[in-house]
């Protein structure tokens, strides 16, 4: 009985335990002609959340396309914002999925080229096309190569306030640092809250971090060196940025639940007027000041409280589409790419999204909007988003933790720039191959 | 016995010398396990196997044990052990409940069908539309709170599932309210099918209550209720993911605060790529796990007069 006890338990506990758990690999891409049969292309992606009306871009894309090439079908998949990266992974474990696939960018195309699983677009794409892509260069480039191609451009992150809120208490629209925490002050002994945010889902953790991050460093380079040790995410260039933010929560500068509101819930709370400020995804920026009038809304980056290059500027980043290592049509599926960047593409994405095309070849001169118009000329001198250049999983373990206790008071900055450092060092020693990556990527 | 029995039970009886051993053998429940047995073995045992493989190595490339103590090492694979750990405790706190309603309902006269469904309803909703609801009543501004807030309990409306001093034990919560019912349904079924002479008796014999459960119901619940104890256990070690990812849409927050080893597997496999630390992070889960089920056979063995084999 014994026996079979523990044979029947081991039964058991595999049918508890086992994942997907599958040895990764790659297969190579092969160049070939244009293929005249039938060929399906699936196309994973994400971003109606952040640029409303991408869907029927997508969907009219399509369309024109299957009229230029008849063959080729293409058939889309939207995916959940948490469901967006463990989808693709799990489809990289199996070398199945789509032949098209959304990424942030920065390590979040950089990372699934490190691993085998996308083909680099500059093997499909000509370099003088791609030169137009806006933040090809900047955030996909890696020994040469470009890994995905960008999409389009997300300011990151702009700052929407309500002049409205401000002026019923007397104040102004803060622009730096300090009035902002006097803002706070004032606003939140009326019981109105300044700056509206939702972390539980921690996304916003790595916008926050972006946004007053930024401000003290240099450049990208600073991040990475910190990644691989030259910095260290304890000096004041990188840990400032935590003091920032517990100053914003002793300030009581945000929405009391902001640890138990997702972050596009809580960007509500602005458009409702129960908030002065809030922040929002950069294509979504014009809806939001549709929402409330442009005559009541100021767009700006962060309040500035630092002395870097990049203080009271935008990020600047772009979302980006790669091609999958077993994709069987390659060649078809840059070629689809491709003519998504062509002018009538360009012209039809702003036409259904109102935000800008990752593509220098879109003329903003014909943008009549002045939001959206001042919007796309910030970007186009924005700073580094800095989420892009740490490591996803120091993003997830430190970022996103840490700035979810410091807004709820149970963690200082300095604490929080500490667990920063030590998780980066434990990294190093668990992602194996993260030094020689972040090496390469810094050159 | 008649000569015919005799004759009957004498063959039955091994032969002690070993003469009719190469005549006829006795494969016993073997060739009825045995189709399903090799399905198992075949869908389970390949991936256990391979599970095992890919927790030695790193790319392909043998690395030893070197794996497991990364894992082992990780202050935050030991913080979701701890947090595991913790949520044993609700345990015992399961089987009092479960007991309790099952008790209840056993003496309820009127609308027992109405309170044992009302019970039972928890246990058959999907845990991610439970997650949904409860993620949604809970907020700090939620439905709970501002119900509180109406009644004067402004000092019980609390942050329940953003503080995380407050978080894991909201959780507990959340997964005890859903677990109870099946407890209750699993006692109740074995109360009723208990002989009622001894109740009776005790009754006669002025017994209240409290002594009639304790001392006459209760012992007569063993088996069942270590059964339950242990199933709990097992969902509290390995089966609470759904619980976690669905409330703090993956994270373990707020900061790991809910962090548990199968949030940990899950995020090593599929979100910082590290396939190789999920697996040993799985490993070690499945030894543990084992612990649960290895005594959750013998207790079934063991279980003569119990629910098993009745």
């Amino acid at each position: 009985m014994k026996r079979r006890g523990i044979a029947g338990a081991i039964i058991c506990a595999s049918a508890i335990l086992i994942s997907s758990l599958t040895s990764t690999g790659a297969i190579a891409a092969s160049k070939a002609a244009f293929p005249t049969g039938p060929v399906k292309l699936v196309m994973w992606w994400w971003g109606e959340q952040e640029a409303p009306g991408a869907k029927i871009w997508l969907a009219d894309t399509i369309k024109a396309y299957k009229v230029k090439h008849p063959n080729v079908t293409i058939q889309t998949v939207l995916q959940t914002t948490d469901g967006l990266i463990p989808a693709f992974a799990a489809a990289a474990a199996a070398k199945k999925g789509p032949d098209l696939q959304y990424f942030w960018g920065g390590i979040y195309a950089q990372q699934p080229g490190w691993d085998g699983q996308i083909a680099a677009v500059s093997d499909y794409i000509p370099a003088q096309e791609l030169a137009h892509y806006i933040n090809a260069n900047t955030e996909e480039a890696f020994q040469g190569k470009i890994w995905t191609a960008p999409w389009y451009v997300n300011p990151s992150f702009p700052v929407v306030a309500r002049k409205d809120v401000f002026s019923k208490y007397g104040l102004t629209v803060p622009t730096t640092w300090s009035a902002l925490l006097k803002s706070c002050d004032v606003l939140s002994a009326k019981g109105v809250t300044t700056l509206a945010g939702g972390i539980k889902d921690g996304w916003f953790g790595g916008w926050l971090y972006s946004m007053i991050g930024s401000q003290s460093v240099t450049s990208s380079k600073d991040v990475i060196s910190a990644v691989l040790g030259t910095q260290k995410f304890t000096d004041p260039i990188h840990a400032a940025w935590w003091t920032r933010l517990q100053e914003t929560q002793k300030h009581h500068c945000w929405n009391a639940d902001i640890n138990s509101l997702e972050l596009y819930q809580a960007q509500q709370l602005w458009v409702s007027g129960k908030a002065a400020m809030t922040v929002v995804a950069g294509p979504d920026t014009p809806n939001f000041v549709a929402k409330v009038g442009a005559s009541k809304v100021v767009v700006m980056p962060m309040p500035k409280w630092g002395t870097g290059p990049f203080a009271g500027k935008l990020g600047t980043t772009s979302q980006t589409i790669g091609i999958t290592k077993w994709s069987k049509y390659p060649q078809v599926a840059a070629d689809f790419l491709m003519f998504s960047h062509e002018r009538a593409q360009l012209d039809n994405w702003f036409a259904k999204t109102g935000s800008m095309p990752a593509d220098d070849r879109f003329n903003i001169a014909g943008v009549a909007d002045p939001v959206k118009k001042a919007l796309f000329t910030k970007v186009l001198s924005g700073g580094p988003y800095l989420e892009n250049f740490i490591p996803a999983q120091l993003d997830t373990d430190a970022v996103f933790a840490n700035a979810q206790l410091v807004l709820k008071g149970t963690r200082t900055g300095a604490q929080a720039a500490a667990n920063m450092q030590s998780v980066m060092e434990r990294l190093r020693k668990t992602d194996r191959n993260l030094l020689k990556n972040f090496t390469a990527w810094a050159k | 016995m008649t000569s015919a029995a005799t004759t009957a039970y004498l063959a039955s009886v091994p032969d002690s010398s070993g003469a009719a051993r190469g005549r006829r053998r006795d494969f016993g429940p073997w060739p009825w396990i045995l189709p399903a047995g090799i399905g198992i073995l075949f869908i389970f045992g390949y991936s256990v196997v391979d599970l095992l493989q890919q927790s030695f190595k790193y790319r392909g490339d043998w690395v030893g044990f070197d794996n497991f103590q990364l894992v082992v090492t990780d202050p935050l694979f030991q913080t979701a052990i701890f947090h595991n750990a913790l949520l044993l405790f609700t345990v015992p706190i399961l089987v009092a409940l479960a007991l309790l309603f099952a008790i209840l309902l056993f003496e309820t006269r009127r609308g027992m069908r109405f309170y044992r469904s009302a019970v039972f309803l928890p246990y058959l909703l999907p845990i991610p539309v439970v997650g949904v609801v409860f993620g949604q009543l809970l907020q700090l501004n939620g439905a709970l709170n501002a119900g509180l807030k109406s009644l004067g309990l402004q000092s019980f409306a609390l942050d329940w599932l953003g503080d995380p001093n407050q978080a894991l034990v909201t959780m507990s919560a959340i997964i005890i309210w859903k677990e109870v019912g099946f407890g209750t349904i699993l006692i109740l079924a074995r109360l009723i099918s208990l002989p009622t002479e001894l109740l009776e008796a005790a009754q006669i014999d002025g017994a209240g209550f409290f002594k009639k459960h304790l001392k006459i119901t209760i012992p007569q619940l063993r088996s069942v209720i270590l059964f339950y104890a242990i199933n709990e256990a097992i969902v509290m070690v390995s089966w609470v993911f759904n619980y976690v990812y669905v409330m703090t849409n993956g994270q373990g927050g707020p900061g790991n605060a809910t962090m548990v080893s199968e949030l940990y597997i899950y995020r090593s496999a599929f979100q910082n790529q590290a396939p190789e630390l999920a697996a040993a992070a799985a490993v070690l889960l499945l030894i543990s796990t084992l612990f649960f089920i290895v005594g959750f056979f013998k207790v079934q063995s063991r279980a003569q007069s119990g629910i098993f084999d009745e």
